[in-house]
């Protein structure tokens, strides 16, 4: 188990839990076992974006904190 | 049948094309543009269908009904204001699961809702097939594939606006469940909109 601001570049995992605001990030389509992958992680607390159904959703760090995730593999793996 | 209301409330996620659609449909001109956020007043602009009369307003894209900056604030304080108001639920047929979030939000209020399945071209290019007679099913309201850019869809979806349907957001998670079985509702009529007139 990750954070999924500790997902590294490419790295896919399911979402566990949300301790960050569940609606906020269920609306944005992030709900309990999706599987996201990771994109960017801005450097400066900057954005995290990860990619869930084919759809890039960008969040804050402290958002993307609160998220657990099991890590599945890496792209290319 | 006695007509509810004469507002059309536009609602949807950022960028799924509810400008352009509002655009095709009363022939305004709200600004369009290719990225999300673009609207963060509303429009307002008439549609004349059938003889009748309808104002249609282009609120500012939203992900939920609980406002999260100015813009979604705006689409959340029309719908406040507007409780009489059909609500056109925009979708994007590519992302249909994400603005599904919004739909049912908008159901459970209570509105009667009419969801336009837009961008409908660039789904069928992707190869995403959405099956939208059972979407109109579960959700109990009618679903219409549109697209503003091609104009694909856009009569029909003028025409159902009339045959908008307020849904028991209970029965709504049942039939997705897979529990078809409600009781026929007065009048016999499932509200999906298919039969053509009821």
């Amino acid at each position: 188990m990750k954070r999924l601001s500790e997902l590294e570049y490419g790295e896919s995992g399911v979402v566990r839990e949300i301790r960050a605001s569940q609606h906020e990030l269920n609306c944005l389509g992030i709900r309990l076992k999706k599987q996201v992958k990771m994109i960017t992680r801005q450097p400066i607390k900057g954005p995290v974006v990860v990619v869930v159904d084919d759809m890039e959703v960008a969040m804050g760090l402290d958002t993307a904190e609160g998220v657990v995730v099991e890590v599945e593999g890496h792209e290319g793996s | 049948m006695a007509d509810t209301s004469k507002t059309v409330l536009m609602m949807g996620n950022p960028n799924v094309g509810k400008s352009a659609l509002f655009n095709r449909l009363t022939g305004g001109d709200a600004v369009v543009s290719n990225y999300p956020g673009t609207t963060v007043d509303y429009t307002k602009g008439v549609l004349i269908e059938n003889g009748k009369e309808y104002e249609v307003i282009d609120a500012p894209g939203t992900y939920s009904l609980e406002a999260r900056d100015a813009a979604e604030g705006v689409a959340v304080r029309l719908i406040s204001e507007n409780s009489d108001a059909v609500v056109l639920v925009v979708l994007d047929a590519t992302r249909v699961e994400r603005g599904l979030y919004l739909a049912l939000e908008v159901i459970e209020r209570g509105c009667p809702v009419i969801i336009a399945l837009n961008m409908i071209d660039a789904a069928r290019d992707r190869q995403i097939v959405v099956d939208t007679h059972v979407l109109q099913k579960i959700l109990g309201v009618p679903v219409v594939p549109t697209s503003a850019v091609s104009g694909e869809g856009v009569r029909d979806l003028a025409e159902m606006i009339r045959k908008a349907q307020k849904a028991d957001i209970e029965a709504v998670r049942a039939r997705a469940d897979g529990r078809f079985d409600e009781p026929e509702q007065s009048g016999g009529c499932a509200g999906c909109g298919l039969c053509g007139g009821c």
